[in-house]
Order: structure tokens, then sequence, then C-alpha cells
């Protein structure tokens, strides 16, 4: 009779932190980073918490050592020049949704943060958070992923650019090393188009997506020059769908083409069946969201392949 | 239509400056000196008994431990609704016999939350006999299945329990199969509910704290104080006299407390134990882990003559009552009260199972099986209609139990005839607001968003009560006192569950006495002041309660023009005065009509009746209702569905409510607003699965993954047209009938209608999800591709 398991629930308490922790405020990034080089596996890193902590409350995760990083001047900012985008860490969602930047640079990270939690949870959360928690569901990851964009990593050792296709390793599991903290997100102005967009479906308006996608397109004289397509919530890890980016790409800049090709996404995805949804229908709903999102960048380059 | 002074004017709800400016106390945020924190100790098995329980280590800590072997052993129904006969017990304070995961073993209590937090997670509890979890009724019921309980008292008697079955209900009436015969149509169908959880807004709390003479005062999240303390009571021996359980507000309910929360008697056991004021509030894990709604699944068989007549209706009804009995017996009565009081169907044939599963217990839900069964009523009476290819609004009016018909809403033993139905009106009303002559065929409906519009009418009643005492405890109570200056103290037990039922109350006394509301006080009191109320709940809070309220009125008006008739020289008598509100003086006068110099305040007569020695003016009434009429309610809704993912959007919405007079219109309006919601979530969203190995919700009690829909998933204001009917109920107090359920009712029957006249398929099982929707269109070949 093995076989059946306690269920935790005894160890759960959302109203505590219900386990026993060291917390420490640094006030500069070299005091962080000598921190986590010092208690390493043992150390979390605070940003938001809108993660972290109800992870802690869940008893999911249970370290010996908090580091806020949020009394850490200079890490929440959007800044554009000619070259690139970067935006701190520290940056919260809210902050996103205000950013002029990022409304007209980087519609498709725009879409994420206006479709992302309740407005509480975007006050609190952070862009640097919800990368390195690295929710297969994460609602920035398919926007950034369709603008190719790297984070920055810091350690006592170095300095480490990671581009984000390679920074996703698994459900929570990231490239970012025990010792390293992620600072800042880089998106290269030659990897970005108007064309782009994010949309996502979830079972309430105000929930974690049972699926998610972002395209990016770039066109020349109506034809898909440069197609980006990264989804959310359909495998281990936000995806892209390098499959069907490769058919479309030099393909005339037209819905039916799109949709021809939809089922290449089958090869770049693998969902499973969890309380949100069903393998079968992310599957289904996957085709799609890419296809809603082709068309939003579509239009928002002007419609003029339609 | 009467000419009211505050009935139906907007007034600014006596709570509503201390809720939202967060002043106003709730049962977690009260706090007394010395004060312990409880935390209850759960069985992580859905299926188990405990082989042994060290206590130690827990205890070294400091913590008050209690264990099963420390608390009364007596079998216990948190409801007390039915009288006693059928009152079925298998609730333990604590239990050695866990039979879901959530169910309290052991509990303590220390200084602080964490330190009750170290002592449980110290607690060592030994199990055996782990079984997996029977999470499907109809498994339960199979002769192989292992018996959940094996015996459980039925009032004061042992009864065996079979095949899992807690309770059952049979009833018949005519014959049906000879119906069946004769019918030109006969569908049948088999429905399943989803089991949602309340998400009340205030997690459950409670707080006990003890005194030097050994009574105890609780304060606890409760839709009744006093079957709160009569429970209290009889589980650990004290007089109800030594048991005072206070009135706090309550952040929502829909139900959910309808019963004494099971962690009062846990709390009250701590408390005596420890001998200090002793609190648990729940988490809201842990809450989802208490209670949630009940699951119910039906075989409907109806048949109907080429007229458009129905001729009969066979109901089997099983209800997953999870592990512990929170009284589903009454509502085997009330489902079939909601189908027998929905349409006349002649010839009816009934049988309900209550039947146990290692699921979290299920109680009450705002409607108690009526959204269940109207919706699967709805739908039956759609279909049918569509196959005789009648109207579905002509064949409801054919066949609707009205005006003049006998209605046994709440039961087969409690009944009553109706004696008001705005039904017509509102269909013909509603019907074309929402352009129901357009709404269009689904077949002829093409394109990626089809709507649909889709109709859905039911009822609640208002209260249980009625002529004949059967099986339902029904009754209330008021005290009202006129101060030394003329203002007003109205005292009663019964509870507002924030939607604004005591200010019902104070506009129906302010009516009949004309005194303005805000010279009328609720006492926030408890079970040592009050007479008896059952609890807020069958939406009988303005019906029964406003009566109670207007009763003691009554009699305080004929004290007051006893008093006047002293003052009043020249009058002959009290039966010539009369009282209204004076809009100048901004008070109650009472005068002699036609004879503008005889008039006096009831302010100055107050003060007189003070000053020479008169007396107190006050009345404390008790109050049966003799009759539990339904309050109607009509729904239009339409949505659009978008065929490529299966998601479904409310686009307009028209609710039609007949409630009698309207005592506070936008409270009303909020209600029915609110009732959409709720009816909404179940429709398209809300259900709670388990995982079929451990027993634990796949949520795990998370909302994270128990998500209720938002102001975001609603249509725009604009879009949601409420009607009130033009009636007048004489039997309720000033012609009012009751809301809080029948606002939400009919509403997931109209959805699910609305989605088949979109897209012309019917779903019978709900919630009625996107992936439901696509399989459903891609298996009539329809796909996007």
């Amino acid at each position: 009779m093995s076989e059946v398991r306690p269920v935790p629930l005894n160890l759960r308490n959302s109203r505590i932190l219900p386990i026993r922790f060291e917390y420490y405020e640094p006030t500069s990034l070299d005091e962080a980073l000598e921190l986590l080089d010092k208690l390493g596996e043992e150390a979390k890193v605070l940003a938001g918490g809108t993660d972290l902590i109800v992870k802690m409350k869940m008893r999911a995760l249970e370290p010996k050592h908090l580091i806020n990083l949020k009394r850490i001047p200079n890490l929440n900012y959007i800044v554009s020049d000619s070259e690139s985008i970067r935006i701190g860490a520290l940056t919260t969602w809210s902050d996103l949704e205000k950013s002029d930047i990022v409304k007209n640079e980087l519609p498709a990270l725009y879409d994420a943060v206006k479709a992302m939690g309740s407005l509480q949870i975007r006050n609190m959360a952070t862009l640097g958070g919800n990368i390195c928690n690295a929710s297969p569901a994460a609602d920035s990851a398919p926007p950034l992923l369709v603008y190719d964009a790297k984070v920055k990593v810091v350690s006592k050792q170095g300095v480490r650019v990671i581009p984000l296709t390679e920074f996703f390793l698994g459900p929570g599991v990231t490239a970012l090393r025990s010792n390293e903290v992620l600072t800042e997100v880089v998106i290269d102005k030659h990897n970005v188009s108007v064309g782009s967009a994010f949309v996502k479906i979830s079972r309430v308006a105000t929930d974690l997506a049972i699926a998610s996608a972002a395209v990016m397109i770039k066109l020349k004289d109506g034809i898909l020059e440069d197609v980006k397509i990264a989804l959310g919530s359909v495998a281990p890890t936000p995806v892209r769908a390098k499959s069907l980016e490769a058919a479309l790409v030099g393909r005339p800049a037209k819905l039916e083409e799109v949709k021809q090709y939809l089922n290449l996404l089958e090869k770049d995805i693998k969902p499973i069946d969890d309380v949100r949804g069903t393998a079968w229908y992310r599957r289904e709903v996957s085709k799609v969201l890419v296809y809603d999102a082709f068309l939003k960048a579509l239009n928002r380059l002007g419609g003029c392949s339609l | 239509m009467t000419a009211w002074s505050f009935l139906g004017s907007k007034t600014l709800r006596k709570d509503s400056l201390a809720k939202v400016s967060g002043a106003l106390k709730f049962t977690n945020d009260l706090e007394v000196p010395g004060m312990l924190i409880g935390r209850i100790f759960r069985s992580p098995y859905a299926f188990a008994d405990v082989k042994r329980i060290n206590k130690e280590r827990a205890e070294r800590l400091g913590a008050v431990v209690i264990t099963p072997d420390d608390v009364p052993q007596k079998l216990y129904n948190p409801r007390l609704v039915s009288v006693h006969e059928v009152t079925f017990k298998d609730h333990q304070v604590l239990t050695k016999r866990p039979r879901f995961v959530g169910d309290p073993i052991a509990a303590v209590a220390a200084s602080s939350e964490e330190l009750a937090q170290r002592a449980l997670e110290l607690l060592e509890v030994e199990f055996e006999n782990i079984r997996k979890p029977i999470l499907d009724p109809f498994e339960a019921m199979s002769p192989d299945a292992p018996p959940i309980h094996e015996r459980i008292m039925k009032g004061d008697k042992w009864v065996e329990v079979k095949n899992n079955v807690g309770a059952e209900l049979t009833y018949s009436e005519g014959d049906v199969d000879e119906a069946f015969k004769k019918a030109d149509v006969v569908i049948e169908r088999f429905f399943k509910t989803g089991r949602r959880y309340h998400m009340q807004l205030e997690p459950k709390a409670v707080l006990c704290v003890p005194h030097t003479d050994g009574s105890i005062t609780i304060y606890t999240t409760t839709q009744t104080i006093h079957n709160t303390r009569i429970l209290v009571s009889q589980i650990f021996d004290l007089p109800e006299s030594k048991v005072n359980v206070v009135k706090v507000p309550i952040g929502g309910s829909f139900g959910s407390s309808i019963q004494t929360n099971v962690i009062v008697p846990i709390a009250v056991a701590l408390c005596l134990k420890a001998r200090k004021p002793v609190k648990i509030a729940l988490t809201r894990e842990e809450d989802m882990y208490d209670h949630v709604g009940f699951s119910m699944h039906f075989r409907i068989k109806a048949g109907a003559t080429k007229e458009g007549f129905l001729i009969g209706g066979e109901f089997e009804n099983i209800i997953d009552i999870g592990a512990h009995q929170v009284q589903p017996y009454p509502l085997l009565g009330t489902s079939l009260g909601w189908f027998v009081s929905l349409y006349k169907w002649r010839n009816i044939r009934y049988v309900g199972r209550a039947v146990y599963t290692n699921k979290v217990p299920g109680c009450a839900i705002r409607g108690y099986g009526a959204p269940e069964v109207t919706w699967a009523v709805e739908t039956i009476v759609d279909e049918l209609a569509e196959e005789l290819k009648i109207d579905p609004l002509e064949f409801r009016l054919r066949n609707y139990v009205g005006k003049g018909d006998i209605f046994w809403g709440q039961g087969p033993t409690v009944r009553s005839v109706i004696k008001s139905d705005g039904v017509p009106e509102l269909l013909k009303e509603g019907s074309e607001l929402i352009g129901w002559s357009s709404r269009g065929r689904p077949e002829d409906k093409k394109g990626r968003f089809r709507r649909g519009i889709g109709v859905g009418r039911g009822f609640h009643t208002s209260g249980a009560g009625g002529p004949i005492s059967g099986e339902v405890i029904d009754y209330s109570g008021a005290v009202l006192k006129v101060n030394e200056d003329g203002s007003i103290d109205y005292i009663t037990a019964l509870q507002d569950h924030g939607g604004g039922t005591l200010d019902a109350h104070v506009k129906i006394i302010a009516e009949a006495l004309g005194v303005p509301p805000e010279l009328i006080n609720v006492v926030w009191s408890d079970t040592s002041t009050t007479p008896y109320d059952v609890c807020t709940h069958a939406s009988r809070g303005t019906y029964v309660g406003g009566a109670a309220a207007l009763k003691a009125a009554e009699i305080v008006k004929q004290k007051i023009f006893e008093y006047a008739v002293r003052v009043l020289g020249r009058v002959v008598n009290p039966e010539a005065l009369k009282i209204r509100y004076d809009r100048e003086l901004k008070q109650a006068v009472i005068y002699v009509e036609g004879n503008p110099d005889l008039k006096i305040t009831l302010k100055e007569l107050a003060t007189i009746a003070w000053q020479r020695n008169w007396g107190t003016i006050a009345a404390v009434v008790t109050h049966r209702a003799t009759s539990a009429p339904p309050s109607f309610t009509v729904w239009f809704v339409e949505v659009e569905v978008d065929t490529y993912t299966g998601k479904v959007r409310p686009v307009r919405v028209v609710a039609g409510a007949d409630i009698g007079t309207v005592i506070n219109k936008d409270l009303a309006e909020g209600q029915l607003h609110g009732g959409f919601a709720m009816g909404w979530g179940m429709a398209v969203a809300e259900d709670t699965p388990y995982n079929p190995t451990t027993g634990e919700l796949l949520c795990r009690g998370f909302i994270t993954d128990y998500k209720i829909v938002t102001a975001q998933d609603m249509p725009k204001v604009e879009d949601f047209k409420v009607l009130f009917a033009e009636t007048y109920e004489p039997t309720g107090p000033f012609g009012a009938k009751g809301l809080g359920e029948a606002a939400s009712n009919p509403v997931a029957a109209a959805v699910a209608n609305a989605i088949a006249n979109a897209i012309g398929v019917r779903f019978y099982e709900l919630p009625i999800t996107p992936d439901k929707i696509l399989k459903a269109l891609k298996e009539r070949g329809e796909w996007f591709e």
C-alpha cells in the first residue's frame, strides 16, 4: 500500500513563511555577489517575490538564505540607444507597462505585460524574476525569445552574456549558476520589428497561460524576410518554433501561407496535461495562437499583405 | 405603485464606510490578551486509519495539543437545519479514521502562528490501512467498494451505511411509465456538474474565549450564531446559557458557513484544554480543504405531448457529498423541489442518493442544488421545444409552475401556494430586449466567432417556511426598542453575508415607523441577547427576517400610539393615530388625519415617556413564515464562441427578477451582477478535480489554480440590463420576496443554451471548458485549418 503517498498539506501555511532562513538585504551588487559566492546553492535571490515567496509557502523551496536584491540601486531601468534596448532586472511589470519604449518598440512584450497577472502582481513582479523563475508559462519569455534577447549575468568571477534561447533548460531550471545574478536584458535593435505580437489563452482573464505565442516578422516586398515564433506553456521551457520559422522564411506574408505550415508546430512543442489544460488542447490551440499573433503582427505593419 | 418613503430609494449602506476604509473587523482581525493561535493537523491520506499519535515533541515546544482522545467522543452533523430525526451524524471533532485529505486529526495551539506551525510539524502521526481513495460516487456505490463509513447516526439511532449511500430520498406521483408511453416525445439525458469551491472572500476563522465561570464566548465566521451555539452546547455538554456566540461581520459566504464550521469545536476543545483564548484562522488552501460545494450526477427523462405539454418527468440524482455529511439529506429534498416546481411534469418519479467519496465534504453553495437542477431541466426543456418545433419561450409559458399553483421548492414537506408571479412579464420584456426572435439557428451561423442567445428560467424560495411544521426548521426573531430620543435599536441574530440584508430590514422598519434609516441602529448582537434565528440561508433574510422586523415594528407602533394618546389628549383611541416620515423635520411624526394641529414627533414623545417614567417602548418577537414564495428570475444571455479556441465570452445579458417590492434597488442589481459572475464561472470554468492516487486537490487549495471569473471576464456594464417585475407578494414584508440565490440559479442554464444556439452543440457536463467545445467542433469536422 506504499503506493499512496502522503500529501504534505500540513507543511504549507500561506499566512507565514513556514520555514527558517537567514535574510539579507545587500545595498550593492558587489555585496550581493559576495554573499552569493559564499552561500552558493543554499541561497535564493529575491526580487518581486511573486513566485519565490509562493514556492516557499508551498514548501516547494526551502532556501537556507534569502538575498533580497530590491535595495540595490540602479537595476531598474529601461533605456534605448541606436543599437539596443536594455532593461534592468529589477524593472517591475508596472514599469514596463508605463514605458513608451516598450509600448512603441517592443509591442509583443507590451502585449505580454498587459496580459500578465493583476495590478498587484504587476506592481511587485520584476522582469528578471519572471525570467529566472523559468516557468514554461512565463509571459515575458515568448516576446523576448522572438526578439532574440540576451541576458547579462554577473558573478564575482565576471560577466556572461547568454542568449535567452540557451538560458531556459527546464521547468524552473536555467543556465544561471548559483553564484550569478541576472542583471540586465539586452535586445539588439536589429532583431526587433514593430511587426510583432503576443497572444495568450487562459482560463479566466487574470490567470497563467494555458498556452501563449509570440511572433515577430520582417517583410520585404511582401515576402517574409525574417520570422521568429516562440511559445509558452507547451513544453518544459518556453520554446522557439524553429521548424515553422524555417518553413515560413521567404514565403509570401499571407495568412493562408501561414496556415498551411502550422502543423509543423507539433515538431517544436511537447505539451502536457495539467490542471490548466490538456496536452491535446494545447497542441490544437498553439496553432491558433500563432495564427492570431501573426495576424496581429501583420496588422501592426499596416496589414499590407492581407 | 405605492409611494414609499424609503423602500426602493438609494441609501448609504450602514457598513459601507467601515468596509471601504478597512476599519471593519472580521474574526481574524480580533485579538484578545493571552490569545493562542491554533493550527490543525490534517490527514495527508484520503482513506486511512490513525495507528498512533505522539505529541511529546510538540508539547515540549510549549504547545497545547489535542488528539481524538482529548475531545468528546460524539458523532455530530455540523448543520442543524433538519429536525433531529433526520439529522445524519458522522463528523467527529477530531478523527482517528480520516476519510479525505484534510480531515482534522489533531490540533495545536501556541503563542504565535510560527510556533504553532512548528508544533504542528513536530506531531508524529502513524497511519495504517492506507487505501486508495474512492473519488467517484458510482464506484463508491459498487458492491465491492470498501465502506467509507460503516455506521453513522440518524438522530439518536445507529444506522448501517450500505454501498456508501449516506442518505436517500424517493418520491413518486402519478404513473411515469404510462406517461412516457403516451408522450409524443421522450428525451433522456445524463448530466454531471462540477464541484465548485465557494471562494468567499473571507477564509473561515474562529476565536474562542473562556471565562472564569466555565462559560465561553465564540466569535466566528458563520451564517448562524444560534445553531453554532446549540451545536457547541451539544458536543461539549455545556448549557446553552454558558455558550455565547457573537455575530461578527462575515466576508461573504455563499453557503460556505451555513453549517457550524468544523474549526469551531476544535477551537473550543483547544480553549477548554488551554484555559486560554484560542484563535484558528484558516489559510486559503486549508479553507478549500474545509469545504466545497456538492457535485451532482443526474439522469433526467422527460416526456411531452405534441400539443406542447409535459406529461412525465423522471429524475435520478446522485450527489457526490464527499467524506462527511454536511446534511445533504434536505438537498435530496430540495433537488426534487426545484425539479417539480420548475415545470408541471404531471407524473413524477424521483430517487436521490447522497453518496460518500474520499473528497472534501460538500456543503451548500448558493442555490442549494437549484443552479444544477435548473441547468439540466432548462437544457431538456429547450431540447423538447426544439423537437416539438415550439418556441422555447412559449413551451415554458405553457408548462411552468406559476400563480395559483402549489409550490414546494424546499422539498416535499414545505408546501404553499404561489401568489405573485412575474414570469410572463419578464419573459416578454427580456426577450424583446435581447432580440430573441432574431437569434437565428445554429446551422445558419458561420465564421470563426459565432453568437448565440439562450434563456434560463428559474426561481428560488424565500426561506423554508410553510403552514405545517415539516422536516426543516425555519423561524426568526427580532428585538426593537425606541430609545429615549426616539432613535431606534434593532437587534437580530440574523447575519448579513454582505448582500445588505440588514439594510433591507432597516428600510422595512423605517417604512413602518417613519423613522429615517440613519436613526436606526443595527446592534451587533449575540446569542445571549437575541431570539432564535435558524440561519441566513435559503434567500430568507429579507422575506423572513424582514417580516420579523416588521412584526416588531408593528407592535412598537401600537405602543407609540398608546403613549401618543396620552399626550394628544383629545384623540379617542390609538386607532385614530397614524405615523409618517416628515421630510422637513427629518423624523417620524404621529398625527391625526385631517387635524393638522394634532401631532407630535416621535422624538418628543420618547422624551416625554422617559421623563414621566412611562417605560421603554420595545418589542420582542419570534416569527415563523407560513409560506416560502418563489422569487422568479429569467435570464437572457448572448454569448460569442470563438470556434478556433473554444473560448466563450458573454456579450449581452438581460437579468429579469421578480422579487416583489424592491427594497434596495442598487443592492438588488448588485446581487444580479454577482449572480451572473458566479453562474458564468459555474458554466465555463469551475471545478475541483483530484489526483486519483493521493486524493489531493489538483489545485492543492491554491487559488492560482482554482480560478473564478473577475470583472475583466464580465460583459460591459452597459450591456448588462436588469429588469424588475412589477409584482407584490401579499405574504411578504411590504410585498417583498428574497433574491440571493434566485439571482444566480438559472445563469448556467442560460449560458449553456446560448452556447447551443451559437454552435448547435449541447454539453451535459459542466464546466463547458474551451477544450470540450473545441473537441465537439472538431468531431463535427470543423477546424480552422
